[in-house]
């Protein structure tokens, strides 16, 4: 006689653990089901190179929601989050530093373009106000715009009179931020190449698109939209990695009753007549559940996990033609000591902040040119992160752990290549030299390597086409054709099988609303049945 | 002392005449006020050669919209229209070639044989542009919201659209929604199998645009490139006998019926204002013509450049610096000495011929205008009007008009002055590619850059759709959020030409909405 749950949560993912904490939470009898050996997914810190604690994949907190660290009481199960100040972008003989300090920022800016430096005072607060205006959105429930629900569309009537309200100049802007590219949307305000170029970044990273591709925008505002402390676009690393969140998340889901398994691999979502009844693991094990809840993306739950004919054929269109294109690789390193840069000698507390490979927008946009035809970027974008600057436990005494976050490097690659050993290798060997470029040093510095490709991200954390976010950001992939038209609800065709991953609305990134607002949704529409029986 | 008249329209274009000829039928004095020697615009043709008659800058006519066409009834004024069976033809470098007819189960069984998925794939996604283009047309006819202050009219028309919208059923209401920011290569790429059919219909989301098919939104112009028409998955190919010029014409003459004037080579220097109320304009020659309204057809950013700054103030003069207007097409039009050899079946090039083998291909040429070169293989849209009207071309001989993508208006290196011939010579070495002997057949040809569509046309930038049909430039915000129901910046002041709603192409849309709009603040006559 199998054990019997209210709900069980398929993937240990930051989001997944969010809903079961939550569920658990409410009282519910809450199991989690995890395939790999480690929890988190795309969070997690792992020592690949002895003595070198990486976060493999995501490596950059900011977007994570102030509720969900409050209500979980995250702190109190060790999640700690150190800011990293600024961004400095490289260039040949000379570079463009931007930290925190608004002023000197400012005063940096001056050295390129008084203009920038000007229009800079204006930019960042009407970003952080559009940011404001946008945040109510992350957490609404999607309308269907196929049917006409005022249930449905009622939270969002303040939203329309809110935008109704706006000054023509934010109306304005907020318009541009939904449809221009983010090179059109800087080009309006900045001409300094660095800057726009550094700028743009936050529009592409994670998308398979340009600087130049419209839409990137609103992706642009996406990152500006992550607090930490109630602190507009500040981002952090957590100490221990990003691995730390998940673990803390998941350390409040079992203090609040929840079960967690690991290397509990799921095979089958059990479905009878018209409702998911349970899961089936890969070991043949069944587990009965009131409802099952999938973090994982659309594509993993409906096909992999859905035997044949359970859906309706129209849907599973739907499903197979959302798009994915993971366009990111990581590169991970381990150092025996610090590198310098070539245009800023010295080891300051600019290498505390990012450090951006991307110095002009042509740069970018070639970078994507050559991933749009198939190949990785021959002079990617990197965004270079050195935690044990912050957090010295990553890494034995003087020694330095450096995250790289490279785009692009395309899922599909030209003719019928694939993913191999030698194409990693040639990945990682061009990442490496695009960074010599800019730190000379490097090389002699390198005691470990971990070269990260979009296959490895799919094969390791199961995200389909290794897409970060679980489906691209593309303007015809979010709100309420997330994560599939018609069904951004969290509900699925198949009564008592919900999502509450990035898939869902409002996406991804380490963010913890979709697994929030899933567990929200399954409690209220619980309370719904019942007043109805 | 200056002239009056009711209404100066600033410019001949198709939009200037269409907005002319239905004020003046309301009994107002209309004058029109063209730069140049004759009036068309972009409809404007030329004799390239003795005999050689080429079209406009615009070689079909296909998007009329009809009401104009009944409404100003310009059958009567000569408009003759001559739709062939064919309306897409796209040779491939294999030498096999796609059609597209008029007739869809033609273009269905032709396609059958190179993969029958996509031959059944074809009827289907036809009916599904078709459905999605009713709805645009409707919003297309519609007077754009002001998102600050709706007032009870738009309130209504919000819902006579929002009907329009649960007409289409859930199922396509929700594909129009998810289609429109789509790139048009997703959309192709969803549907279809063979490249040979994507990239071709990828162009119509495109055309006259600095976009390549990867970007978001040019699945919205591909939409609404069917809107209002027959065009459906393939697009139209209408052709007007005498010439696109002919059209021109009889929008000309249906207005001086109506009794507007219509001055040719009188070009309007300056739009005179007081406490931002329109006086009048005054022409290079010097004098002056008071009239309480004054409907430009210009793009917007040369509307403005002939305001008054001062009256303008200095944000709208940022916010139209921000207007954007890249151009990126050139036109290469061709004295061939005899038919080209795409394929041995004339019947096949009576309409559009699309050099855009792959989706690649057409992204590829648009990379160019990133960083400001011509596409050394442009994809090309040509038109052999002479099949269809042998009075354009001496017997046995034709003319030939391309539309050549990419060709950024401001090169880095170079100028167009020095890159003019190259531009004429990559048009035609790729046009041969796929009609082998092309080059032999030229006897003259007529280039026209980027630049000319500036100087000549007077259309900023280049940019034939006045301004980028891009989301960030569309309905309730084009060509400016809180600048879009016609009424421009000043009192007195209305923008008729495709700067404005809904936009592009040679619809007349612009021109008619704007009329009725100055109807509805200015009463009938």
């Amino acid at each position: 006689m199998p054990e019997r749950y209210d709900a069980v949560v398929i993937g240990g993912g930051h989001n997944g653990l969010v809903t079961a904490a939550y569920l658990a939470k409410a009282g519910k009898k809450v199991l989690v089901l995890e395939r790999r050996h480690v929890l988190g997914g795309a969070a997690v810190s792992e020592e690949i190179v002895p003595g070198y604690r990486f976060s493999v994949f995501s490596y950059v907190v900011s977007l994570l929601r102030p509720e969900i660290i409050r209500e979980l009481e995250l702190p109190k199960y060790g999640l700690e989050i150190l800011p990293l100040d600024g961004t400095i972008t490289p260039l040949d003989d000379d570079y463009l530093w931007r930290v925190n300090d608004h002023g000197r920022t400012v005063r940096e800016l001056r050295r390129w373009s008084l203009n920038d430096a000007e229009a800079y005072e204006e930019y960042g607060p009407l970003m952080a106000e559009m940011a404001r205006f946008i945040k109510p959105i992350l957490s609404i429930v999607p309308p269907d715009p196929g049917k006409v629900s005022v249930r449905d569309w009622l939270p969002l009537t303040p939203l329309a009179k809110t935008f109704k309200d706006l000054p023509r100049r934010l109306q304005t802007t907020f318009i541009q931020l939904m449809t221009m590219s983010a090179a059109d949307f800087l080009d309006q305000w900045f001409e300094t190449e660095p800057l726009k170029a550094t700028m743009s970044a936050s529009g592409i990273i994670g998308t398979f698109q340009g600087p130049r591709s419209p839409g990137t925008a609103y992706v642009l505002l996406h990152h500006y939209m992550g607090e930490i402390d109630g602190a507009f676009r500040a981002w952090g690393v957590p100490r221990g990695g990003t691995g730390t969140i998940s673990e803390a998340i998941g350390s409040a889901a079992l203090a609040n009753g929840a079960e967690i398994r690991l290397e509990a691999p799921v095979a089958r979502i059990d479905v009878h007549g018209d409702r998911a009844t349970g899961v089936t693991l890969e070991t043949g094990e069944q587990i009965e559940a009131g409802i099952v809840l999938s973090s994982l993306d659309s594509r993993w739950t409906f096909i992999k996990l859905l035997e044949d004919g359970v859906l309706d054929p129209a849907f599973k269109e739907e499903v197979l033609r959302y798009k994915y294109r993971g366009s990111s690789g990581k590169v991970n390193l381990a150092l025996d000591g610090l590198p310098e840069l070539a245009c800023k000698p010295g080891t300051g507390e600019w290498l505390r902040g990012a450090i951006s490979f991307s110095p002009s927008l042509d740069y970018m946009e070639q970078a994507y040119d050559d991933a749009k035809y198939g190949h990785p970027s021959r002079r990617p974008y990197i965004d270079m992160i050195i935690p044990t600057l912050l957090d010295p436990t990553m890494a034995p005494p003087g020694g330095h752990v450096m995250s790289c976050f490279v785009q692009y490097a395309p899922y599909r690659l030209a003719g019928n290549a694939v993913w191999d050993d030698a194409a990693r290798e040639a990945f990682g060997q061009t990442v490496i030299e695009t960074i010599e470029e800019r730190m000379p040093t490097i090389r002699e510095h390198i005691v470990g390597s971990q070269f990260i490709t979009p296959k490895d991200i799919e094969d390791i954390t199961g995200l389909t086409e290794g897409n970060i976010f679980q489906g691209e950001l593309s303007l015809e992939q979010l709100f309420f054709n997330r994560p599939v038209p018609g069904w951004s609800r969290y509900r699925t065709p198949i009564r008592d099988l919900w999502m509450c991953g990035s898939a869902t609305h409002p996406g991804g990134g380490i963010m913890g609303a979709p697994g929030r607002i899933a567990a929200l949704e399954v409690l209220k529409g619980r309370k719904r049945a019942r007043r109805v029986a | 002392m200056g002239a009056r008249s009711d209404v100066v329209v600033i410019g001949a274009g198709h939009n200037g005449l269409v907005a002319a000829a239905s004020l003046a039928k309301d009994g107002r004095r209309v004058t029109v006020l063209e730069r140049s020697p004759e009036v068309g615009g972009i409809l404007r043709g030329a004799e390239i050669a003795p005999g050689f008659t080429a079209p406009g800058i615009a070689h079909t006519v296909g998007r009329l919209r009809r009401s104009v066409v009944e409404d100003l009834e310009l059958a009567d004024h000569g408009l003759d229209l001559l739709t062939p069976a064919v309306r897409l033809f796209a040779p491939q470098p294999d030498g096999s070639a796609v059609t597209f007819w008029g007739d869809v189960g033609r273009t269905a069984e032709e396609l059958r044989q190179r993969n029958p998925r996509d031959a059944d794939a074809f009827v289907s996604f036809d009916r599904k542009v078709r459905a999605v283009a009713s709805f645009l047309a409707y919003i297309n006819v519609a007077t754009p919201p002001d998102i600050s202050a709706p007032t009870i009219a738009d309130a209504i028309s919000g819902l006579k659209v929002g009907w329009a919208f649960r007409g289409l059923g859930a199922k396509i209401g929700r594909e129009a929604i998810r289609a429109m920011p789509m790139a048009v290569a997703d959309l192709v790429q969803e549907v279809f199998e063979d490249e040979a059919i994507r990239g071709p219909l990828s162009t119509r989301g495109v055309v006259f645009t600095a976009f390549g098919p990867w970007s978001a939104g040019t699945a919205a112009m591909f939409l609404n490139d069917s809107a209002g028409n027959d065009g459906g998955a393939a697009g139209t190919a209408v052709f007007a006998r005498g010439g696109t010029q002919a059209l021109a014409a009889a929008l000309a003459s249906a207005a001086s019926v109506a009794g507007a004037e219509i001055r040719t080579g009188a070009e309007v220097t300056g739009i005179r204002s007081r406490n931002r109320r329109v006086l009048g304009v005054t022409l290079a020659d010097g004098t002056e013509i008071d009239a309480g309204l004054v409907v430009s057809a210009a793009d917007p950013k040369r509307t403005l450049a002939l305001c008054d700054p001062v009256e303008l103030g200095p944000t709208m003069i940022w916010r139209a610096g921000n207007i954007r207007q890249p151009g990126a097409t050139a036109k290469v039009d061709l004295a061939l000495s005899g038919l080209p050899a795409f394929h041995e079946d004339p019947q096949r090039l009576r309409g559009r011929i699309v050099i855009g083998p792959s989706t690649d291909y057409v992204e590829k040429a648009s990379d160019a205008n990133k960083y400001g070169h011509l596409a050394e293989e442009p994809w090309i849209e040509a038109t052999i009007p002479s099949l269809m009207d042998p009075s354009l071309a001496p017997e046995g001989r034709h003319v030939m008009s391309a539309l050549v993508q990419a060709a950024p208006r401001d090169l880095r290196e170079g100028d167009w002055a020095s890159e003019r011939e190259r531009l004429g010579d990559v048009t035609v070495k790729t046009l041969e590619r796929f009609a082998p002997g092309l080059g032999e057949l030229v006897e003259a040809r007529r280039v026209i850059t980027p630049e000319d569509l500036e100087t000549d046309y007077g259309l900023t930038g280049g940019h034939v759709q006045h301004a980028e049909p891009g989301l960030d430039q569309f309905f309730a915000w084009r060509p400016l959020n809180g600048e879009a129901r016609y009424r421009f910046v000043l009192d007195g002041l209305y923008l008729a030409g495709s700067g404005a709603h809904p936009g592009g192409g040679v619809t007349g849309g612009p021109g008619a909405n704007a009329a009725r709009q100055i109807r509805k603040d200015t009463g009938r006559r």
